[in-house]
This record gives structure tokens, C-alpha cells and sequence, in this order.
């Protein structure tokens, strides 16, 4: 997945209105065969939560146990670096994730 | 104005090392215009399905690249869809036919997966995801596997239950010379395969393959005259949806589907039980389960039941689902799976599918999906 300055830029104009957010988890996986980028943190759970905003969005679960990887789990979402490697222009990417309550 | 499929034919698929896409492109050209009896020359243009020459092998321009390997300088298109670039293909090629543009064209549908190891090739087909999805660190297992979790949670469905959708199609499969997997399996062989993408386990899922497959079609009667068994498509439909699953109402039906299957049957005033036999986009067990469900043949949440209990079994069901082994057992190059589809249902009503014949079918139907049911094309074929 290709990262450029300009791009992270756009993206995270809206990032800081998408953190604290609470809501529920609707459906969960653990990602055990990942993408590229992702390498070194598989396994790792993905879940869509429905927010309490109403909203619904796609998010990596961290900080997690195996006892929160079930439908109705309360979380909150939360600033996260995207990658544990940096890309290749050396910018940090900051992501939304979220985790359990 | 009827649309005649004049040649239909695919290459072995599976792990093709010593084919190039060049190669595999040729042979399954070749192979639909030696049916077709007619030459290179009598084709007025070339559609191309194929979703990642581009990204995997840096090739971009291939719809003029193939043309070449055609012999021909005739207009050339490649479609993108994500794995739905087949059909795609299919679907602007008869809007062709039907606008009077060509009259008789070739459709091809290729692509050259096992090149490349597995990582860039999960990476590589997140791109028919949204970039949402792809931050999540979501794959495409991942997204169907979200969509087999709700399914369980709403419908009871065990993972036991899902995995008769892969027994069914190896046990079809095993009777296809082209299939990339010709091994029968168990639930349990399904049970005991290391996970993927919880609850998906690897024989929940497609592979990845290579392969190409081609169809000539026309709309001169003239030429369809002189094929002894004719074959027609009768509609072809297509629907879109969001791009992101977590945009949508529901995570157990895919509202294109839906959408294109009942536009497909209204089109020529048949219904879902109409159909004999299907070839559906079972890319994940759960694929299927839902696709039945969503072209009307199965109850909404019966559908991976009602595969369970071999309802769409050859010699057992009534409507028969993926007699080719589906894209689990005779492979997934995925720009290549659409026309592969058509290919198999042609062979179908034709009575010329060996082993796999479906006694009797008159109606077959072709159910081709790319993303997480962000575009799907329906093709139904009548003899």
C-alpha cells in the first residue's frame, strides 16, 4: 500500500474528530494470512464496529485478550501508528483503531 | 437480436509455471475460435477481462497486447472488476453486439497469478477494497470472514456447515480434467486446514491460480447456423454496490446480486427455479451460501444448509451449483473466472460436459462477483 506525504495528509485532516469514540463490535476475524505491510503484527483481530454515533467503519482491535473477541464487546476508538516499519518517505502514519472497554 | 455463443474454451488451470499470460491467452483463444469455425480475421474487436497484470506484473495495455497474440489489429478493451473483470468483459462485449457496433467478438478473460508469492498477491487483491479496509489491515478472506461470522450469528450456520460447501465442490471438481484440485475431501479435512481468517480455514477458500478461458460470440445468424448446437445468452445484468462491506445494511446478502439476478430473470420472464444449473462465485465457502441464497434458489440463511444436504449436488439436486468444482476446485485466476463460467455452462447445455453433465439442462445461469459484492454480473444461457 503505497503512502505518499500529500495523501496522509488529506487522510488525517479528519482523524482527530474519529478518536473516543464509542461503540459495539458486530462481527470479528483474526487475520492470520495478511497483506504486505502487515507482516509483523499477524495474528491480529479486524472487527466492524457499529458506533454509537451510528456509524459503522473497519477497524484493527489492539490491546486485545482472547475473552473480547465476541459480538456485543464494548470498545472505544483510538490513535494508533498504522505500521511498526516507517514507509519509505520516513513519515510516522497514524491510524484509527480501537480497543476493548 | 440473439446473442450466439459460437466458441467457448478455457486452459487447464492451476499452478502454470511454465506458461506466460501470452501463452495461456493463445491457447484459450485458439481453442473458442477452432469451435467457432471461423478465422482470427472475421472478429470485429477483443474484450479483455483481467484484474492484475498491472499491479502483479506491470503490464498495463494488455487488452492491445492480446489482440496481437490474436493476430489481429481490431479494437481491443480490457474491463476491470476486481474478480468480476470477466463477466465484466462479457457484459460491454454483448452491449456491443446489441448496439450493432461488431457483430462478432472475442472475449477473454486471463490472468497469471502463481508468478508471484502470496503476500504480494493478498496485497494485490486488496485493491478491489477501500482504502478504509486496507488501513484496517483487512484482507479479503478477512472481509468474508466478517461476513461468515454474521452469517453464523444469524442463521445458526456452524462452521461445520460451511465447510460442506468445499466437500461438494472437490467431489465436482473431481470429475473436471481442467480443475486445478481434482481431490475429493471431507468437512473434517476442512476442519483440520490451518486458518486463515477466523471462522475461514484454507479450504474454505479459492486458490491462487492461473489460467484463461475465451468465448467468440455474434449476433450473425449466418454464422451461428453452422454450429450444431446452439447456444444463446439470454440476459446479462449488472449491479454495484458500496465499496467498504461496513457501508452496508446487511452483511449476509449481497444487494448486487440481488439486484442483477432478479433484473436477469425479469429480463426473460423466468424465475430462479427455472434454472437447471449454475456456476456461482464461491471465492469463500460462505460465497456460496449466500449466493444461493441471493439468486432465489435457497431460503434466506437455508443456503448453506441446503448445500449441506445436497441440494445442488450432481445426481442429487435440482438445481446444480458449480458442477465445474466452482473457483475452490478448478481454480481462481480471477479476471479469468467470469468467462471460465460461461464456458462451463455452454459445455452444459450443449450435453458436452463428460462426467460433470448435468442430464437435461436447458437454463444455466453464471453468477460472477468482484470485492465484497461490489459489482456482480449475471449471464443466463438457454440452448
Amino acid at each position: 500500500m503505497k503512502i505518499t506525504p500529500v495523501k496522509l495528509w488529506r487522510r488525517q485532516a479528519k482523524v482527530s474528530s474519529q478518536i473516543g469514540k464509542k461503540g459495539k463490535i458486530i462481527a470479528w476475524t483474526t487475520i492470520r494470512i495478511p497483506s504486505k505491510e502487515f507482516t509483523s503484527q499477524a495474528p491480529y483481530p479486524v472487527i466492524i464496529v457499529a458506533l454509537e454515533s451510528k456509524e459503522k467503519m473497519t477497524l484493527q482491535l489492539v490491546d486485545w485478550g482472547m475473552e473480547n473477541l465476541k459480538i456485543g464487546q464494548e470498545i472505544i476508538t483510538v490513535l494508533r501508528r498504522l505500521y511498526t516499519e516507517d514507509g519509505g518517505d520516513g513519515i510516522i502514519h497514524y491510524v484509527i483503531k480501537c480497543k476493548p472497554l | 437480436m440473439k446473442i450466439h455463443v459460437l466458441g467457448a474454451a478455457t486452459t487447464k488451470f492451476g499452478e502454470l509455471w511454465d506458461t506466460s499470460p501470452r501463452t495461456l491467452a493463445k491457447e484459450a483463444m485458439d481453442g473458442a475460435l477452432k469451435q467457432s469455425g471461423i478465422r482470427s480475421s472475421q472478429t470485429d474487436a477483443l474484450f479483455v477481462g483481467n484484474m492484475l497484470a498491472g499491479i502483479l506484473g506491470n503490464q498495463a495495455n494488455i487488452a492491445s497486447l492480446f489482440a496481437e497474440e490474436l493476430g489481429e489489429q481490431i479494437p481491443a478493451f480490457r474491463l476491470e472488476g476486481a474478480c468480476a473483470s470477466g463477466g465484466l468483459a462479457l457484459h460491454n462485449a454483448i452491449n456491443s453486439l446489441k448496439a450493432g457496433v461488431y457483430k462478432t467478438v472475442m472475449v477473454l478473460g486471463v490472468e497469471k497469478m502463481t508468478d508471484h508469492n502470496s503476500d504480494d498477491v493478498t496485497t494485490a487483491l486488496m485493491s478491489a477494497g477501500s482504502d478504509e479496509e486496507r488501513m484496517a489491515g483487512a484482507t479479503f478472506p478477512g472481509l468474508y470472514a466478517l461476513m461468515a461470522r454474521a452469517y453464523m450469528q444469524e442463521y445458526g450456520a456452524t462452521e461445520e456447515i460451511l465447510a460442506s460447501v468445499s466437500v461438494k465442490n472437490h467431489f465436482h471438481g473431481s470429475f473436471n480434467p481442467k480443475a486445478q484440485f481434482k481431490s475429493i475431501i471431507t468437512v473434517g479435512d476442512v476442519m483440520r486446514s490451518g486458518k486463515i481468517a477466523d471462522p475461514l480455514k484454507l479450504l474454505d477458500c479459492s486458490p491462487i491460480s492461473d489460467g484463461a478461458a475465451a468465448v467468440v460470440i455474434t449476433s450473425d445468424t449466418s454464422l451461428a447456423k453452422r454450429i450444431a448446437k446452439p447456444i444463446f445468452i439470454t440476459a446479462s445484468e449488472v449491479a454495484t454496490d458500496t465499496l467498504s462491506l461496513y457501508d452496508r445494511k446487511s452483511f449476509t446478502t449481497l444487494a448486487s446480486v440481488v439486484t442483477a439476478s432478479q433484473k436477469a430473470y425479469k429480463s426473460i420472464g423466468i424465475n430462479s427455479q427455472d434454472i437447471d444449473v449454475a456456476e456461482v462465485h464461491d471465492c469463500f465457502s460462505i460465497a456460496e451460501a449466500m449466493a444461493v441464497e441471493d439468486l432465489g434458489f435457497s431460503k434466506k440463511g437455508q443456503g448453506a444448509k441446503d448445500i449441506s444436504e445436497n441440494k445442488y449436488t450432481l445426481g442429487k439436486g435440482k438445481i446444480i451449483s458449480n458442477p465445474s468444482g466452482g473457483l475452490k476446485s478448478c481454480g481462481h485466476p480471477v479476471g479469468a473466472t467470469g468467462i471460465k463460467q460461461i464456458v462451463e455452462i455452454t459445455e452444459q447445455l450443449r450435453g458436452e460436459a463428460g462426467k460433470k453433465q448435468v442430464k437435461g439442462a436447458k437454463i444455466g445461469l453464471t453468477h460472477n462477483v468482484g470485492g465484497t459484492g461490489t459489482v456482480a454480473v449475471v449471464h443466463i444461457l438457454e440452448r
